[in-house]
């Protein structure tokens, strides 16, 4: 089928206007033949290549389809009704009826509302610790301590546990006679040996705390993946001006780790938005009172177990244009990678 | 895993001309901090797995430390209980459909956008990557109704379906960003020496692109498997729903003493360390960091 695209085989520099062999591949076959016909049959340079081009243009179609159908299907299609439903009023069971932005009035007048987006903002302020800690820890494995490949599959583990399971876990780790509390009181720091989950900012905090862990691994993951990349003789030039070991990495290594540390930066902050639902479920529900509400669970909560769907609708918009602006920085990197070069 | 002897190590890096003292107290700090922190990563796992060994009474006797007779009535319990062997096939099924369906679109795309060069390839490749700012929890209401009105509640290709739709950006572009990579000129050749586009694909690239369908499929597996919302809302508490969610009911039930979900637990991450185990040299090499979700 090579003959089906002269415009590409020109730069090539071959010899291409030959009749093309049929290609012995059964399953193809007879593909492959009628594309020949077509080729065949056609006399004058520019029918020719018009025609030619269909095929190449139905393939394509075809390899597209199922992709963009899945993609419209079970996630276009859902965020459009997502903004229509929040524009219908719902009670329960009953008929939902249209009523403009009465669920944003009302979304904006819940304290609820407020206090799950005031606990996100809180959640945010602990962003240097996701950013700091994992670089640290990527920094002296990077340096070649012993038994560093046990400390990075160590490290990792964490992450490869769903965050269901992690919750739970955790639920008892943080129980007032759990271990946690157990240790503090055996190593003479009873006093802050508290209910982690059930005090106002004891519960935001363990939830942070246990979302940090669940997610560092790949924080060090993706440093140690960005400090794979900066070239040996960067390292042996400032090794051989005397530099030591550590102003090297902080001077040097670590100004060339800036794309990744933004890019780890904008991921955390996405997870933090959209990636906490099972850690809540499982610890704490939102509570006590709203105190570890965050948006993504009073859209659960808000939609299925008040039912209210219309208002569920409504804060999940708003949810989604504080995820859309931080994954849309994600998507532009992405774009700017795998996109053909013209 | 490989847990990697002390001849991993390489000799110390501080510059040459410090104390040797203060070598020396460094390095076992460096350790010491890296020792710290593998501890606080492993103990719930740790607390977890005794946990689970323990009797009703063993575990009310002495909750914290090690279990003084090991049995294992619990993982017998929570194989009733939760359904186990239902549930891991309904999780199989649902990951695995997923995570082929998603491959499989996004091969085709990323073949399409990069290779074929269709007018407005990029215009796709775009569309299908920027799905990516659309999160579960935001649709999560719609997509079940879609669901329904597709005649899919209550299936296995309901959830496929979305596991797929979720996993196609980043699958797409892991492809994309791969086949770029691979000249033109191989596939120009391949062309001339009279080979189908579909044959170019299943025979050519397919092969050459092991190394990212392993990357992408790993990281996939590892999110479809864990994830709790889409099954939960999507599979409810039928008896086609998942591990995960099997679990997070079970941990909900008011009689359910802590060895026994400890075992409901170890029996949900056992698969995922088995894969991480297996596949850690490709998980750990980075080749996922730098596309998670």
């Amino acid at each position: 089928m090579g003959v089906l695209f002269p415009h590409r085989l020109v730069s090539c520099g071959v010899a291409i206007d030959r009749p093309e062999p049929v290609h012995p591949a059964p399953f193809f076959q007879a593909f492959g033949q009628s594309m020949t016909q077509i080729d065949q049959s056609s006399s004058s340079g520019l029918t020719r290549k018009k025609r030619r081009m269909r095929p190449e243009l139905i393939l394509g179609i075809a390899l597209v389809v199922p992709g963009i159908a899945l993609a419209v299907i079970f996630k276009l299609v859902p965020l459009v009704r997502a903004f229509i439903l929040s524009l219908y009023q719902t009670r329960g069971f009953e008929d939902p009826k249209f009523a403009w932005f009465a669920n944003y009035a009302s979304m904006f007048k819940d304290p609820v509302f407020a206090t799950s987006f005031r606990n996100a903002a809180l959640v945010f302020v602990t962003l240097p610790v996701w950013i700091f800690l994992p670089l640290v820890l990527a920094l002296l494995i990077f340096q070649r301590s012993p038994g560093w490949k046990a400390f990075r599959a160590i490290y990792f583990l964490p992450y490869m546990i769903a965050p269901i399971v992690v919750g739970i876990m955790f639920r008892q780790i943080l129980a007032p006679d759990g271990p946690l509390n157990a240790f503090l009181i055996f190593i003479g720091l009873a006093p802050l040996a508290i209910e982690w989950l059930n005090g106002a900012t004891s519960a935001l905090f363990s939830l942070t705390s246990v979302a940090l862990w669940s997610f560092f691994g790949l924080g060090v993951l993706t440093y140690l993946s960005g400090l794979s990349t900066v070239p040996d003789e960067v390292i042996e030039a400032a090794r051989l001006d005397g530099a030591g070991f550590w102003r090297l990495l902080i001077e040097i290594v670590t100004p060339l780790l800036k794309p990744v540390i933004g890019y780890w930066t904008v991921l955390c902050t996405s997870s933090m938005l959209i990636w906490m639902f099972p850690l809540i479920y499982a610890l704490t529900r939102g509570g006590p009172g709203s105190a570890t509400m965050l948006p993504e669970y009073l859209v659960f909560t808000t939609t299925f177990e008040f039912l209210n769907r219309g208002k569920g609708a409504a804060i999940g918009m708003a949810l989604f244009v504080f995820a859309a602006i931080v994954s849309a920085f994600v998507v532009r990197r992405m774009y700017a990678e795998g996109k053909a070069s013209k | 895993m490989s847990l990697a002897s002390v001849s991993d190590s390489v000799p110390d890096e501080v510059a040459p001309g410090s104390n040797p003292l203060l070598r020396t107290i460094v390095k076992w700090l460096v350790t010491f901090i890296l020792v710290v922190v593998a501890v606080v990563a492993l103990y719930p796992l740790v607390f977890t797995v005794l946990n689970s060994l323990k009797t009703r009474t063993g575990y009310a006797q002495n909750p914290l430390g090690l279990p003084v007779d090991i049995s294992f009535e619990n993982y017998a319990e929570t194989f009733v209980r939760m359904d186990v062997p239902r549930l891991l096939f309904n999780s199989i099924i649902t990951t695995g459909g997923g995570l082929l369906l998603s491959t499989v679109a996004a091969l085709f795309i990323a073949y399409a956008v990069t290779k074929l060069r269709i007018k407005g390839g990029n215009l796709i490749f775009l569309f299908i990557i920027a799905m990516l700012v659309i999160p579960s929890q935001v649709v999560i209401y719609p997509l079940y109704e879609t669901i329904l009105d597709l005649g899919l509640g209550g299936t296995y290709q309901g959830l496929i379906f979305s596991y797929a739709a979720f996993g196609l950006p980043i699958s797409t572009y892991m492809l994309a960003a791969f086949f770029r990579a691979i000249p033109d000129e191989l596939i120009e050749a391949a062309r001339i020496d009279g080979a189908g586009e579909l044959r170019i694909l299943f025979q050519m690239m397919l092969p050459i692109s092991t190394p990212a369908i392993a990357a992408l499929s790993i990281l996939n597996f590892v999110w479809m498997w864990n994830d709790l919302l889409l099954p939960l809302v999507i599979m409810g508490g039928s008896d086609k729903t998942t591990l995960m969610v099997g679990v997070a009911l079970l941990s909900g039930q008011y009689d359910v003493s802590i060895p026994l979900i400890s075992a409901g637990l170890i029996v949900a991450l056992l698969p995922v360390m088995i894969v991480y185990l297996l596949f850690q040299r490709q998980i750990l090499s980075g080749a996922l960091a730098g596309a998670v979700k």
